[in-house]
């Protein structure tokens, strides 16, 4: 039974994930900005953006059926549910009783297939476009994923992130070498699911070969608002399962103020890293051929095979 | 103690399986050179790592040598060799397996050097028991990439890739043979590069291509 505390802690999880993400989206964008020797705006320019956004009337062509209307709201909502999961400054999140790392890969998928959809709806030629390629790549980064996921869940017994993310911060890598392995597939299927780099360019809208953004085409206002929100969330709660699972350092296991700060702290520094990691490298490869990303897919795949061998050989 | 240095030498093997698939999953020669570059060093550090566990110090020589000739000298010499040789004979375009199908065979590949270390007797040394199937799966990811590359400079990586692992073989098992049948052996290899270089050399010069599969025609004049 959940206690009034564990309610709080877990509200409190979820709702440092939503407010932080934007931010996250913030960093990277600066980082990269500065490696290309620009200035860019400033770290809390998603903020703005979100604001501005979320006071403009909305355009929706008439040619779109309720699917365009209400798919960003289920986009939110699917992806907002799985950030109840999500373990942040404490090593377990009280509401994971209810779902494991499945579940959120489930959300994440039900996401994307309404965002498909609705990039179907409006029958815009770019819209299609990008829906045959998320297709494409979501078939191919799926079972990736779950691999990955499964290399750490025989690792630490079980899906559950609360009970992977309190195994990890109690034992050392060393032991545990087809961790590499996982972290590096889990990493490839971050950038893919993230659409970062060699998989699709996050930073244009006039690209022919845009996969996220084209099916994000049509919307404007609100819905664009929601949108974009809810794909930086998604960004942070893959950023988050790879430092709860990877680099559980310094996560502390019961709550109190120390402890809550101390976790906070830790959190965000290391997600910082991740995501000026993740922007440095976006600026240093060019973007794939749509069909040489299975190759990379393939590695992600291999390299949690080679992780499975590790363990159970 | 014990604990980490056998943690120690897992993540070292781990390290240089992910070092070796560099190799197999790249398509350009300077990848390949700059992926067997960083194989070579972290072989030396496996080297390394084997001669602190053992106490034998006729290994850190060979792991200095190893630093020395493999990651220095011969990725060199490759590199200057050729860097007359025009970018189509560099780029392994058109392999007998695809890429992506290239991977997964050689995941499966690395099962299997698992699979068959398991069924050997001796797993009492710990040494052998870690780096035994690395270097087994290094040498099936080098014939991979020998038979499965169709220009002779690619297949010259192959080659490399399995000298590395037969080197990481005999640490393994015997604890490093003895110094001076090591060093011949660099040296040989040294040699081979070169000679294997020029050859390369004058296949791109007589025959405007460098796919080992003309050499099969017979010619008629």
């Amino acid at each position: 039974m959940l206690s009034i505390s564990d309610v709080v802690i877990g509200i409190l999880q979820a709702a440092v994930i939503m407010a932080l993400s934007p931010l996250v989206t913030g960093i990277m964008r600066k980082t990269k900005a500065r490696t290309q020797k620009r200035a860019g705006a400033g770290v809390l320019q998603p903020y703005y953006d979100i604001a501005k956004l979320l006071r403009k009337d909305e355009v929706v062509s008439d040619q779109s059926s309720w699917i365009f209307r209400v798919s960003p709201w289920i986009n939110f909502v699917a992806i907002g549910t799985a950030a109840f999961f999500i373990p942040v400054f404490l090593a377990y999140s009280p509401f994971g009783l209810a779902g494991d790392l499945l579940l959120v890969i489930g959300l994440f998928a039900l996401a994307r297939f309404f965002t498909m959809l609705a990039g179907l709806d409006v029958s815009s030629s770019f819209g299609g476009l990008g829906s045959s390629r998320e297709m494409m790549l979501s078939s191919l980064l799926e079972p990736a994923a779950f691999l990955a996921v499964f290399v750490v869940a025989v690792t630490y017994g079980g899906t559950n992130i609360s009970t992977i993310t309190e195994a990890a911060s109690g034992s050392a890598l060393l032991p545990h070498p087809q961790l590499i392995f996982a972290a590096i597939a889990m990493f490839v299927v971050m950038l893919g699911e993230t659409g970062r780099l060699p998989f699709d360019n996050p930073a244009t809208h006039l690209e022919l070969t845009m996969v996220h953004e084209a099916m994000a085409l049509e919307y404007s206002g609100k819905s664009l608002a929601l949108v974009e929100w809810s794909q930086s969330i998604k960004q942070l709660i893959l950023f988050a399962l790879i430092v709860d699972m990877f680099v559980p350092w310094a996560i502390p296991q019961y709550p109190g103020p120390m402890a809550v700060g101390l976790g906070l702290s830790a959190f965000v520094v290391k997600v910082a890293v991740l995501a000026a990691g993740v922007a440095f490298l976006e600026s240093s490869v060019a973007k794939w051929r749509l069909f040489r990303l299975p190759d990379l897919v393939s590695v992600a795949i291999a390299s949690s095979m080679i992780g499975l061998v590790f363990y159970y050989l | 103690m014990e604990q980490i240095q056998a943690g120690l030498m897992e993540i070292s093997g781990a390290v240089l399986l992910i070092a070796t698939f560099g190799v197999i999953a790249r398509r350009g020669f300077t990848d390949w050179l700059d992926a067997y570059r960083l194989q070579s060093v972290v072989l030396a550090g496996v080297a390394a790592i084997t001669a602190y566990v053992t106490g034998i110090w006729e290994i850190y020589i060979a792991a200095i040598l190893t630093l020395g000739i493999k990651s220095i000298a011969i990725p060199k010499v490759l590199a200057h060799v050729t860097g007359r040789l025009g970018m189509e004979y560099k780029t392994e375009t058109n392999p007998y397996l695809s890429l992506r199908a290239s991977i997964m065979v050689s995941a499966l590949l690395v099962a299997l050097a698992y699979f068959l270390v398991q069924q050997l007797p001796f797993r009492t040394d710990t040494v052998a028991g870690i780096y035994l199937p690395v270097s087994l799966a290094q040498f099936f990811l080098g014939l991979l990439a020998l038979v499965n590359r169709r220009t002779a400079l690619s297949q010259v990586v192959g080659l490399l890739v399995i000298e590395n692992g037969l080197f990481l073989f005999t640490l393994s098992l015997t604890h490093g043979v003895s110094l001076i049948i090591e060093m011949g052996i660099f040296a040989d290899i040294l040699v081979g590069i070169v000679i294997s270089s020029i050859l390369l050399f004058r296949m791109s010069r007589t025959f405007d291509s460098l796919d080992v599969g003309n050499l099969e025609n017979l010619r008629d004049d």
